[in-house]
C-alpha cells in the first residue's frame, strides 16, 4: 500500500526529492528486526512494520509541515534519532517514519550551564563539546551513542552518572515540541519567552504530561529541541584517549579516582550504596562488567584490555585460578569514580568512600586497582563508549528481571533472580552461561538516589531461532517469577503491551480491555485525554498506553 | 565466501549504531566525529554498514530488489573500512569491510552497476590499467631515463611498482620518479618490471569485480615469481593493501613495503640522511589502504564454534583485522625526520582516520560522493591551521588536488616522498 502520489508528492515538498524515499531496499533498512534490537517486548523472529516513506527533515518547520500532511491524511508517523531500540520504529502498515539525522545542531551556553540540542545531537558530541568548556552532562544509560534529546524527552532516562546528576526527566529544561497534532509547544522557560533555562515554569509546566518518569517514547509527537543541563566538569577539555584499538584508555588527572567496590553479600552492598547516597561522594555509580556475567566478567575485561584479545580467549582465562579468586573478590561489585573539584577535594571524598566501606565491610578490588585497568574503566564510564559490548557474546541481548525499585528491595532478591537465570543456563541452551547473576545498572535513578535501575543481560543468538525463542521462554518465567515476588513487570516485557509480536501497535480496543483491568486504570484513562489533545488522530502508535475513560465509567 | 554465506552476519549485526561513527572515545568534536563518507553523504540508514546489513538480508528474502536507488547505494561505498573498525571495538563475529565488498559483488553478479564501470573494467582487461584511456604500452613512460634495472633480464635489491595512478597521471608521476631516486640515492639498486605487470586491481576488488581482481592479481603474482622478486617497493597505497594482504591470501610471498616503510627502514640504518631544511607546517592525512587496512595477511582456516551455550568464538584463534597493526609510524616518523618541518594532527586520525573519497572506484563513479568526502578531509586539515596536508597515496592526493574545504578554501598538497625529496 505505498502513499497515494499526491500525499507523496507533499511530502517531497517539504523535505527535498534527496530526503525522502519510497525505495523498497531503503524502507527494509527502517525496520527492526525484534531480535537484533534491544525492543523490550521480544526478541521474536519478526521484524516491525515498513514504513511507506522515509523522510529526513531538516529543521522543526519542516517536521511541522510533515505532521500536519499526516493529520490531514491520517498517516500514522514516528520519529527516531538514532533508531536504537524498537520503540522508535513505527508499528502500522500505513506510517512513515522520520529519521531526525539531518537535526544535529549542539548550542552550548556556557554561562548558564546548559546545552540546546536537536536530536540527532548524540551523547558522544554533546559530551565532547561540553568539556570544551569545562563542563559535562548526564550521559544516558544506553551509552554515547544515543541522543540525550530522545533519552530525555522518550523513554526512562537514568544512567550511571546519575548519582550525581539525576536521570534524564531532571536534566531536562526548555523544549520545543511539534506534537501530533501539528501545533508547536514550547514548555517550560522557553514558553514563556524567558530563555531555556527551567524545565517546569515560568511558561507551561507540561514536563510531566509530555515525558512524565517513563518518557512517552515519540507517542505525543516530535521533541525537535531542548535544553539540557550541564554539570562541572573537573578534568581536560578532552579526554586524553590512549592505547591500541580496541582497548581505548583515559589517563586523567589525580583528582579522578577510580575504585571497584566488593561486598561480602547483598545486605552490606545495599548498606553501602545507601550510605554512598547519604554522603554525596561520587560523581559516577554504576555496576558495569557484571554484565558480562559474574563467571566470565574478569576474564572478559583481560579479553579488553588487551588489543590481541578474543573471545576464544575465555575458557583459559575462566579455568586460570587466579582470575578465579578475583572473580570471587569482586561477585558483587559496582564500578565508582570520584571526581574532585580539586586534588584536595577528591582526596576528602577517597576518605569518606574508606568509611563508607569500613562500616559496611566492603573493600576496593586490587584487581581493578591496576592502572591500565584504571586507565580502561575510566575511558569506558565517562565516556560510555563501548556499551555496545552488550552483544558481544552472540549478536543478541536483551534486559530482564528490570529490578527499578527500592535498593534494600531490588539487592535481597538479587541472588533468587541470579539462581533462575543460572537454572536457564544450566538446564537449557538457550541463552549464553556466563554466571547467573549478569545484572547490570544503576544505583540510583531520580535525585541522585532512591531506587536501583537494575537489569540482567540476557545474551543470545539473534541468528539462532531456538535460541531467539528459548529466550522469549525465559523471559516468560522470569515475569512469572518477578509478578510472583510483587516486583512488577519483567523487563524484557516493559513494551508487551505497545507492541504485539508481530510488530504492529494495539488498537484501543485492546488497551481498553487490558487497562481497564488494571490496578490503577486512572493513569490510562487520565493519558488518554492527553492524547486526545495533543495527537488527536492517534498517529504515533500505541506505547503511549490509554483507556477510553467511559470504560471506567468516567 | 558466497554472498548468502553472510546471512549470520546480516543478522548478528545489532544495530548498535558504533559504525556510524569514529570510535567514541576517540570523539574530539561534533565537526569531526562521524567516519563513514556514505551516509556522511546520503544521510539514509541504507548507506550505513548497519542498512547494507539490513539491505542485504532483504535481498536474500526478496523483500527487496536491486533498483537503480539500491544499486547506486550499494557502489556509493569507498569501502575505506572505517566502519570496520568502529564495528569491532565492540564485536568479534562482524566483518563489515569483507561484508561491504561481498555486497559489491553480489549486485556486479546480478548486472547491477555504476555508470563507467564497464568502461574501467573493459580497460582493465584490454589494457591493464584501469585509467580508462590510457594503454599498457605507456605504463612505464614515467621512468624514462631513472635507469631501473629491468627484472625480467636483470637483478636489483627490490621491485619498484609504480601502480596505475603514479604511473599514468601525469602530475603524479612526480611521486613514482621521486620515490626512485631517493631509494637510488640511499644506495638501493632498483629495478621494474618494464611494463609487463599489470595494474594490480585492487580496486576491481573494491567495486566488486572479484573474479577480474582474481584474474589480474593471479598473473601479477606469476609475473613477480618468474622475475624472481623479493621485496616490492610501492608509493600507493592501493597496490600496498593489494599485495599485503589480498594477493597474500592468494599465496603472494613476497616482502611488500610501502615505500614510506622503506625510507623509513632506510633512514634508520643511515642509509639515507635527510638535511635541507623544509620550512612547512603540514598535517598527515592517514590512507585507508595503507592505515587501517593495511594490515598485513594472516593465513587462517576453521569456522565458528559455539561455546557457554551460544558464545561465538573462531576456532582455531582467528587472525583479528581491525585497524591495530596498519601502518601509522612510518609515515610520522618520516616526516618528523624532516629538518625544518613541524607536524599537527587532524582530529580523525590512524585507524580512525576519514577517508579521502577516492576509494571504491568511487573517484570515478561516484564523483559527487568523492568531491564531497575530499572537502571534508580539506577542511578538517585547514582546521589543523598546517599549511599542507602530506600523504602517501597517489588517489589521496588527486583527491584532495584542488579541492576547497567547506569555506571555499583550497590547501597544498604533498606525498611524502616529494617532502623527502626536497629535505636531502
Amino acid at each position: 500500500m505505498a502513499l497515494s502520489r499526491e500525499i507523496y508528492g507533499a511530502l517531497e515538498a517539504i523535505v527535498g526529492a534527496r530526503n525522502i524515499s519510497e525505495d523498497s531496499g531503503v524502507l527494509e533498512t527502517y525496520r527492526c528486526a525484534a531480535a537484533q534490537s534491544s525492543a523490550h517486548y521480544g526478541p521474536y523472529d519478526h521484524k516491525t512494520p515498513r514504513p511507506q516513506a522515509v523522510l529526513l527533515p531538516g529543521s522543526t518547520e519542516e517536521v511541522q509541515g510533515i505532521v500536519r500532511i499526516c493529520n490531514r491524511h491520517s498517516v500514522k508517523f514516528k520519529a527516531s534519532s538514532t533508531f536504537w531500540s524498537a520503540m522508535g520504529f513505527i508499528d502500522d502498515d500505513n506510517a512513515i517514519q522520520l529519521d531526525m539525522r539531518r537535526m544535529r545542531s549542539i548550542e552550548i551556553d556556557e554561562k548558564n550551564m546548559y546545552a540546546i540540542i536537536e536530536p540527532y545531537a548524540i551523547g558522544a558530541v554533546v559530551q565532547a563539546e561540553a568539556m570544551k568548556v569545562g563542563l559535562t552532562m548526564n550521559m544516558p544509560g544506553v551509552g554515547c551513542s544515543s541522543s540525550p534529546l530522545a533519552s530525555s524527552a522518550g523513554w526512562v532516562g537514568f544512567g550511571p552518572t546519575s548519582i550525581s546528576m539525576g536521570c534524564a526527566s531532571e536534566n531536562m529544561l526548555g523544549s520545543e515540541w511539534v506534537l501530533a497534532s501539528g501545533e508547536l509547544i514550547k514548555t517550560g522557560s522557553l514558553g514563556a519567552g524567558s530563555g531555556w533555562f527551567c524545565g517546569e515554569g515560568p511558561g507551561p509546566s507540561t514536563r510531566g504530561v509530555l515525558r512524565g518518569f517513563q518518557g512517552s517514547t515519540g507517542s505525543l509527537g516530535v521533541c525537535t529541541r531542548m535544553a539540557i543541563r550541564l554539570h562541572p566538569w573537573p578534568g581536560p577539555t578532552c579526554i586524553p584517549s590512549r592505547g591500541t584499538v580496541p582497548a581505548y584508555k583515559a589517563e586523567l588527572p589525580d583528582n579522578f579516582k577510580c575504585y571497584t567496590l566488593c561486598f561480602k553479600d547483598w545486605d552490606d552492598y545495599a548498606k553501602g550504596i545507601a550510605l554512598i547516597h547519604e554522603n554525596d561522594v561520587l560523581f559516577l555509580g554504576h555496576r558495569q562488567f557484571n554484565m558480562f556475567g559474574r563467571d566470565l566478567k574478569t576474564a572478559m575485561l583481560k579479553i579488553l584490555t588487551d588489543p590481541d584479545g578474543q573471545l576464544c580467549d575465555i575458557p583459559a582465562l575462566v579455568a586460570d585460578p587466579e582470575l578465579k579468586k578475583v572473580n570471587d573478590d569482586m561477585k558483587i561489585d559496582i564500578q565508582v569514580i570520584i571526581a574532585g573539584t580539586t586534588k584536595r577535594d577528591a582526596e576528602y571524598k577517597d576518605k569518606a568512600l574508606d568509611k563508607i566501606l569500613e562500616l559496611s565491610g566492603g573493600w576496593k578490588s586490587e584487581f581493578m586497582l591496576d592502572k591500565e585497568m584504571v586507565d580502561y574503566v575510566l575511558m569506558y564510564m565517562i565516556r560510555m563508549g563501548h556499551k555496545n559490548l552488550n552483544y558481544v557474546y552472540c549478536g543478541g541481548y536483551e534486559g530482564n528481571f528490570g529490578l527499578s525499585s527500592n535498593l534494600f528491595v531490588s539487592a535481597r532478591v538479587m541472588e533468587e533472580a541470579s539462581a533462575l537465570k543460572r537454572k536457564w543456563e544450566t538446564e537449557t541452551n538457550y541463552i549464553a552461561a556466563t554466571g547467573g547473576d549478569s545484572d547490570m545498572g544503576s544505583i540510583c535513578v531520580i535525585g541522585g538516589g532512591g531506587p536501583t535501575g537494575w537489569e540482567f543481560f540476557t545474551h543470545f543468538d539473534s541468528y539462532d531461532k531456538p535460541s531467539i525463542k528459548g529466550t522469549a521462554d525465559f523471559f516468560n518465567d522470569t515475569q512469572r517469577w518477578m509478578l510472583e515476588k510483587g516486583l512488577g513487570l519483567d523487563m524484557g516485557h516493559w513494551n508487551q503491551d505497545a507492541r504485539h509480536e508481530d510488530g504492529h501497535a494495539f488498537t484501543q480496543e485492546e488497551h481498553d480491555a487490558i487497562f481497564s483491568k488494571a490496578a490503577q486504570p486512572l493513569i490510562t484513562a487520565y493519558q488518554y485525554k492527553i492524547r486526545d489533545i495533543v495527537n488527536p488522530k492517534h498517529l504515533c502508535g500505541s506505547y503511549y498506553r490509554t483507556l477510553t475513560p467511559s470504560k471506567i465509567g468516567l | 565466501m558466497a554472498f548468502e554465506e553472510y546471512r549470520p552476519m546480516m543478522e548478528r549485526c545489532s544495530n548498535c549504531l558504533g559504525c556510524k561513527w569514529i570510535p567514541f572515545d576517540k570523539i574530539k568534536s561534533q565537526r569531526f566525529g562521524e567516519n563513514c563518507p556514505s551516509i556522511g553523504y546520503y544521510n539514509f540508514n541504507t548507506y550505513a554498514v548497519r542498512g547494507r546489513f539490513q539491505l542485504g538480508l532483504a535481498l536474500l528474502t526478496k523483500d527487496a530488489e536491486l533498483s537503480e536507488t539500491v544499486t547506486k547505494a550499494i557502489h556509493g561505498c569507498t569501502t575505506c573500512g572505517a566502519c570496520d573498525v568502529s564495528c569491532k571495538i565492540t564485536r568479534y563475529n562482524l566483518e563489515p569491510y569483507e561484508y561491504n565488498l561481498a555486497l559489491k559483488a553480489h549486485a556486479v553478479e546480478q548486472g547491477k552497476l555504476r555508470p563507467k564501470q564497464k568502461e574501467i573494467i573493459e580497460s582493465l582487461a584490454k589494457e591493464k590499467t584501469m585509467i580508462v584511456g590510457k594503454t599498457r604500452s605507456s605504463r612505464t613512460a614515467w621512468a624514462d631515463g631513472l635507469g631501473l634495472v629491468d627484472m625480467t633480464k636483470g637483478k636489483a635489491d627490490v621491485m619498484f611498482f609504480a601502480g596505475c595512478k603514479a604511473s599514468y597521471d601525469e602530475k603524479l608521476q612526480k611521486v613514482a620518479r621521486a620515490s626512485v631516486k631517493v631509494l637510488q640515492g640511499a644506495g638501493v639498486k632498483v629495478g621494474f618490471l618494464a611494463g609487463s605487470e599489470m595494474c594490480c586491481a585492487v580496486r576491481a576488488e573494491q567495486m566488486g569485480f572479484r573474479d577480474e581482481f582474481e584474474k589480474n592479481a593471479r598473473a601479477n603474482i606469476k609475473l613477480f615469481a618468474d622475475a624472481g622478486v623479493k621485496t616490492i617497493v610501492t608509493p600507493c597505497s592501493d597496490c600496498y593493501q593489494a599485495f599485503k594482504r589480498r594477493y597474500a591470501a592468494l599465496g603472494l610471498q613476497v616482502q611488500v613495503y610501502h615505500v614510506v616503510e622503506y625510507i623509513e627502514k632506510l633512514i634508520k640504518e643511515g642509509a639515507l640522511k635527510l638535511k635541507t631544511p623544509v620550512p612547512l607546517t603540514v598535517t598527515y592525512h592517514d590512507p585507508c589502504h595503507l592505515g587501517r587496512l593495511g594490515e598485513p595477511y594472516v593465513p587462517w582456516k576453521g569456522g565458528e564454534r559455539k561455546i557457554l551455550n551460544q558464545v561465538h568464538i573462531w576456532e582455531p584463534r582467528r587472525p583479528r583485522y581491525n585497524g591495530s597493526k596498519g601502518v601509522y609510524d612510518a609515515p610520522r616518523n618520516v616526516l618528523k625526520s624532516i629538518p625544518g618541518l613541524k607536524l599537527v594532527e587532524m582530529e580523525r586520525i590512524r585507524e580512525y582516520s576519514w577517508c579521502c573519497g577516492a576509494g571504491g572506484g568511487c573517484s570515478e563513479t561516484d564523483t559527487e560522493l568523492s568531491r564531497w568526502t575530499a572537502s571534508e578531509r580539506v577542511t578538517e586539515a585547514n582546521a589543523t591551521g598546517a599549511e599542507a596536508i602530506a600523504t602517501a597515496c597517489p588517489w589521496c592526493e588527486a583527491n584532495f588536488r584542488g579541492t576547497p574545504d567547506e569555506n571555499g578554501k583550497t590547501i597544498e598538497v604533498f606525498d611524502i616522498v616529494e617532502l623527502v625529496e626536497r629535505a636531502l
